[in-house]
């Protein structure tokens, strides 16, 4: 029997073993009867991995006959045959499957981000999606995060992005699309309110202020201090500066709208 | 198309990065240091690094030299990349309070 102690869970039948994953730290569950027991498991998630054909067989054939709902996620690098990709989806909340045109990061750094602690903080793959003109990223704890292409804005003299040269790269830190590079600190700080929220308890440097975060919010949006209808460019520095303690409620409004950021979450900025 | 510093070999080749990607958190202006799944924000106004965590003395001394001697080069990237928000531009300090009385005159 396997101790099975960690999120993460590594199915590898008796002489399946794969090299490649050993490396990575991770309980592994060789037999049905592990399988069973980290099933019987709670956890807040678990993160299970499927490197091979036997094992999505073992999985698979180890599966309860009914969902307890907890939250488990499944990295597979074979889809599950037929019918049996709905009975995965019955049991795992999140799965991300190589064999689903997802384009995972190579095998050694995949190994790196699935082991280290800010997991959640780094992409491990992801797909574009031409149709939604949108790129479905995966984070380290398999979490799905969707953004809309036209986010990825060229730069002053640089080439745009190009999708169809769509990866993932320097250990999940880096989206990339051709010879354009965007960072995941900046995807996440930019479409996840907890992380951003992180990132700014995480600055050395604070400025709590209202000001400090409208002016962080505009460079953000790539917007002029001018850009802001109803609210001339003087009331925006003079906001800023700190010489408007607490803005009226109708600034932040108008603020919200242009900037596409509810008036409640500004100050995550 | 993102800004890669060219760095000692020895600590290339050891996979360590200092990059100004297409799209970064814009303010402040920074260059990131990276190895493997660590990132550091190192500020390009300040040359100080910007967050707490990752420890910056997990650093090889030679790539924040390195990183350092090129700091105008990187000054001026940063500057083409991101002509909303150059170097310059520093953070607004909060105006000093204004003098009442005017007895020194």
């Amino acid at each position: 029997m396997v101790q099975v102690n960690d999120q993460l869970l590594l199915v590898e039948p008796r002489g399946h073993a794969s090299g490649k994953f050993q490396r990575l730290k991770a309980s592994r569950l060789h037999f049905q009867s592990d399988v069973r027991a980290a099933m019987a498991q709670r956890r807040v998630y678990s993160l299970w991995i499927a490197p091979s054909e036997p094992a999505m067989d073992l999985l698979l054939g180890t599966l309860p006959r009914r969902p307890r709902g907890d939250d488990r996620r499944l990295l597979s690098f074979e889809r599950a045959r037929g019918d049996a990709q709905n009975l995965v989806h019955a049991h795992f909340r999140f799965v991300v499957s190589a064999g689903d045109g997802v384009q995972l990061l190579p095998i050694a750094e995949l190994i790196d981000v699935l082991g280290a602690d800010n997991r959640a903080d780094l992409f491990v793959g992801g797909v574009v999606l031409a149709a939604q003109s949108a790129l479905l990223l995966y984070r380290g704890n398999l979490e799905p995060i969707t953004i809309p292409l036209d986010w990825f804005a060229s730069r002053p003299g640089s080439p745009g992005p190009d999708v169809s040269k769509f990866a993932v790269t320097d250990y999940g830190q880096t989206v990339r699309l051709g010879d354009y590079e965007a960072a995941t600190d900046a995807i996440l700080y930019e479409f996840d309110e907890d992380y951003r929220i992180r990132a700014k308890r995480q600055r050395i440097e604070k400025d709590e202020s209202i000001g400090g975060s409208i002016r962080r919010l505009r460079l953000q949006k790539g917007l002029r201090q001018g850009d802001f209808p109803g609210v001339t460019a003087k009331e925006i520095a003079r906001i800023e500066l700190g010489k408007v303690k607490k803005p009226h409620r109708k600034t932040l409004q108008k603020i919200a709208n242009r900037t596409g950021v509810p008036v409640d979450q500004i100050q995550s900025y | 198309m993102a800004f890669t510093l060219k760095l000692p070999a020895p600590w290339e080749s050891r996979g360590w990065r200092a990059k100004i990607r297409d799209r970064e958190r814009v303010e402040p202006p920074h260059v990131t240091i990276m190895h493997k799944a660590k990132a550091w924000r190192f500020g390009l106004r300040t040359q100080q690094f910007l967050d707490a965590e990752p420890d910056p003395r997990e650093i090889p001394d030679e790539v924040l030299e390195a990183t350092r001697a090129d700091l105008s080069l990187l000054r001026q990237t940063w500057d083409r990349m991101y002509p909303e928000n150059p170097i310059v531009s520093k953070t607004p300090k909060k105006p000093k309070a204004k003098r009442k009385h005017k007895w020194y005159k």
